[in-house]
């Protein structure tokens, strides 16, 4: 068995920790990046679907971070690539005493009674401000990514143990990326 | 490579500690475990490719035999248990330790106890909610039937006598209409949200347990208040009260302990893992530390060993410069000390031995250049007579090459066996004597001398011989010399009176006699004085011979001196050819003589073709090297082979009269010359004789 862990150990190495084994648990179904007064706000809509180990988890009442990473790059022929970063890191909990599942980020946070209404809320993500007017410049074509994951590093660290030789407990969409230029109007909206 | 070991031995400790430090409790590394994981795992691997190399260093060593691996392979395996046991005894106990404990934890009655003591909280929980609801309902009822402004009034009274914390009154569009609460401080109620005010209307009833990560728990309670007529619209009365806060804490406490008694279940496979992998990679890198740390020590071990070695291969090889380095106090570097003392002691005394030799060799180079320049002839035989070693005068004596006789004893030479068995002779009649014994061998005189060697110098004999016929000549020549002389003196004397008388007495008595006896006296006294006059010139011949007086050299022109005596031949009746080369250089000559020589010669070949048809006679000059060569050659009857030896010596001769005195007086006046002459006889018919005469030195010639 110790032989089993450390060559699946050694392959993890070998394939690199930091991006985790494929396991497309979590679906981009919608994106829409709009602009407003302050910048421009992200919708997003994503399916998580839980396997029943991770139910388990969440039940006995280890809390699940999921993280959404928005990312913006602009493309530079001649250094790297110039990038702007966002994260959100979301908790999902359960309070076994009220038996109520709680999503919290930061200070904020929301009850529900079944992990379906907590999934459905975790899964949507509204008027998320994620970029400044001023970090743009009008005519540039940008890259946008957006991606959601299970951040293992924040689990007790025997599970980290487990997410390491486990498929099961990695949980992350792929990196949805398309190309995202600033229109001229908007730039005129700002100074009002 | 020992640094590399260290370093890595190092690093592996603090990597280790890092591990051993992040499977613990503490936040501090537990965010880089992995990493951690992956830089151990990492480095174990590094070691075990650092191993494989050795490995790898150490097979090719000993495939080529490398002295000292063997020793090294031997030291290796002595070590590898030490690690290997120990290490592998505590890895075994400690995984089964760990597995027993981490197992032990868990137990199902502190599993039911926990889920009891949850359960009762709930339970005790649910029971305030309901308790809450009651009173909800029954303020609820109360109200019912009161007028909105009595209702505010009453709200607050309800509140007390319930012993609520919080009261509110909320219209159907959600306006607060009353509040009540029991601490004044409180301005802003706690308003429900939409989807609690909705659940409340459409459920009837609604309470919850509310809880918030800072807050306290505290419970809602939500009921409608019916309304007395239809166009009244519902409102909606709510309840909110605190749990109590000792019930609340001991709620949470065993909340916590429960999710905390279940996450540590959940990962107990989880934690296994960390232990083992901890475990497993202190092992591996453990181990591979020290078996890497047992290559070092090995080939340190054996390295002394091996230059040892080294050295005393390459004194068998005979270097004697190399040194082997001490570099330790212990019994090895004592024994290295003792080995260089040792190599320098033989590296002298092969120096000295060297030095002897080479004075040894330079002593017989020069005894073996002595023999080979001696003239004499030199034989050395081992005791059994068999021929060992031969000089160049030896070779040169007998004109052989002594090819296939070294080696061969004397009695079956093929060849020289006159020699072999005059050798053979005079030892066995001398025994152990030095004998001396003159021998002709194919017309040479040999003087030969046998001595026994020494038995200590290995024994054998030595016969040491000397060509001495040239000397026997010289002797015999000098001999002649004398006789010509006392008898040119002895018998010239008295021909004097014998002639006087034979005179007188013809004078004295021709007329006394009578005509008959006075033509026999003539006859007779005729006869006496001719006799007489023909014995004068015979001695003086001998005189001649005895008297040649020592030659005036002089630079002359030898074919000039040739054409003035050849003049007096031309009509003597053989043909002259003479062929003179050009330009011929002067030789060093007394003229007389060498007319002399001329006379001689010419005279001997015109004898020689007397009564031959067709006699010619050759005359060559040319020169040879520093010397110029006269060639007089005839095509008469040539040399009797018999008298071919010595045909130079005083009265041989092959003419019926002669004194045989000409060639030995051109022989006497060539050798007072310092040149040679030689007779052969010419393949055909005839003979020819050569002299070979100095030629004028070119310094002298220039003066």
């Amino acid at each position: 068995m110790t032989l089993r862990l450390l060559v699946s150990l050694l392959l993890a190495l070998v394939l690199g920790w930091t991006a985790p084994s494929r396991a497309n648990t979590i679906e981009i179904s919608h994106i829409s990046l709009e602009g407003n007064d302050e910048g421009y706000a992200l919708d997003a809509d994503f399916e998580i679907e839980l396997n029943p180990r991770l139910e388990d988890a969440i039940n006995k009442g280890v809390a699940l971070y999921f993280q959404v990473e928005f990312e913006l790059t602009r493309k530079r022929w001649y250094w790297f690539d110039d990038s702007v970063s966002r994260q959100r890191m979301l908790r999902l909990s359960y309070h076994a005493l009220t038996r109520q599942y709680r999503i919290s980020s930061g200070a904020l946070y929301q009850s529900f009674s079944t992990l379906s209404d907590a999934l459905r809320v975790l899964s949507r993500v509204r008027s998320w401000q994620v970029l400044e007017r001023a970090e743009l410049t009008t005519g540039t074509e940008y890259q946008a990514g957006l991606r959601m994951r299970l951040d293992v590093t924040q689990l007790p660290k025997p599970f980290q143990v487990n997410a390491l030789t486990s498929r099961e407990w990695n949980l992350a969409s792929d990196w949805r990326r398309w190309p995202f230029g600033i229109k001229a109007p908007v730039t005129e909206k700002a100074p009002q | 490579m020992k640094y590399v070991l260290i370093f890595s031995v190092a690093l592996g400790a603090i990597l280790l500690f890092l591990l051993a430090a992040a499977s613990g409790n503490t936040a501090l590394f537990s965010r880089h475990y992995a990493l951690l994981l992956g830089l151990n795992a990492a480095l174990a691997t590094a070691l075990l490719a650092l191993i494989g190399y050795q490995l790898w260093v150490l097979t090719a060593k000993l495939r080529t035999r490398v002295f000292g691996s063997r020793l090294t392979l031997r030291f290796l395996l002595m070590f590898l248990p030490m690690v290997i046991v120990p290490g592998g005894l505590v890895y075994v106990v400690s995984l089964q330790f760990m597995a027993k404990s981490i197992e032990s934890w868990f137990d199902v009655r502190v599993d039911n106890a926990l889920e009891g003591g949850l359960n009762l909280g709930r339970t005790a929980l649910d029971l305030l909610l309901t308790e809450l609801n009651d009173k909800a309902r029954h303020m609820a009822l109360e109200l019912s039937d009161k007028s909105p402004t009595q209702q505010v009034v009453l709200l607050n009274r309800l509140r007390e006598q319930a012993g609520v914390d919080d009261a509110l009154l909320l219209s159907s569009s959600g306006n607060v209409i009353a509040s009540a609460s029991k601490s004044v401080g409180k301005l802003l109620p706690d308003l429900p949200s939409a989807a609690i005010q909705r659940q409340a209307r459409q459920s009837r009833a609604y309470s919850a347990l509310e809880g918030a990560p800072d807050k306290r728990l505290s419970l809602r309670v939500l009921v409608p208040v019916a309304a007395l007529s239809i166009a009244e619209d519902e409102r909606l009365l709510q309840l909110l009260q605190p749990v109590p806060p000792t019930l609340a804490r001991d709620a949470e406490a065993v909340q916590e302990v429960y999710r905390d008694y279940k996450e540590l279940s959940l990962s107990r496979q989880g934690l296994k893992e960390i232990y083992i992998l901890t475990l497993t990679l202190t092992l591996l890198l453990t181990l591979f530390s020290a078996t890497a740390l047992a290559f070092l020590l090995s080939a340190r071990l054996s390295e002394p060993l091996a230059l040892l070695a080294a050295g005393t291969q390459a004194v068998a090889r005979g270097d004697y410069s190399r040194r082997a380095q001490v570099t330790s106090s212990d019994e090895l570097g004592i024994l290295t000390q003792s080995f260089n003392s040792m190599t320098e002691q033989l590296d002298d005394a092969r120096s000295v031995a060297e030095s002897h030799r080479a004075e040894l060799e330079t002593a017989k180079a020069y005894l073996e250049n002595i023999l080979a320049n001696l003239s004499a002839g030199v034989l050395v035989f081992d005791e059994q007579l068999r021929l060992g070693t031969v000089n160049n005068g030896a070779g040169a004596i007998l004109q052989e090459a002594f090819d296939g006789l070294k080696g061969r004893a004397l009695a079956d030479w093929p060849r020289l066996q006159p020699l072999a068995r005059a050798i053979v002779e005079g030892f066995k009649q001398h025994g152990a004597d030095t004998w001396q014994q003159q021998l002709e061998l194919a017309e040479r005189m040999l003087l030969m001398r046998g001595s026994v060697l020494p038995r200590a110098s290995g024994g054998g004999y030595v016969v040491v011989f000397d060509d001495v016929t040239t000397l026997i000549q010289a002797q015999r020549a000098t001999a002649w010399g004398e006789v010509a002389r006392r008898l040119a003196h002895e018998i010239k004397n008295p021909l004097t009176p014998i002639q006087l008388s034979a005179e007188r007495l013809q004078a004295k008595l021709a007329n006394k006699l009578v005509p008959e006896d006075a033509a026999t006296l003539n006859r007779a006294t005729e006869t006496i004085i001719n006799q007489v006059a023909a014995m004068k010139g015979m001695v003086d011949d001998f005189g001649e011979y005895a008297r040649t007086p020592a030659p005036n050299l002089v630079p002359l022109d030898l074919n000039a001196l040739i054409r003035e005596v050849l003049v007096l031949y031309e009509h003597a009746g053989a043909l002259l050819r003479p062929e003179l080369q050009p330009g011929l250089p002067r030789v060093m000559g007394d003229p007389t003589q060498l007319r002399q020589v001329l006379h001689n010669l010419l005279q001997n070949a015109q004898d020689a073709l007397a009564g031959s048809a067709g006699p010619r006679i050759e005359v060559e000059t040319e020169r040879a090297g520093n010397q110029a060569c006269l060639r007089i050659s005839d095509n008469g009857c040539g040399f009797p082979e018999a008298i071919m030896m010595r045909v130079f010596e005083p009265y041989v001769t092959t003419k019926p009269k002669g004194t045989g005195l000409g060639l030995a007086i051109v022989k006497k006046i060539i050798d007072e010359h310092n040149g040679a002459v030689r007779v052969e006889n010419l393949p055909g018919r005839g003979a020819s004789v050569s002299i070979l005469l100095p030629l004028q030195r070119e310094s002298a010639k220039a003066a």
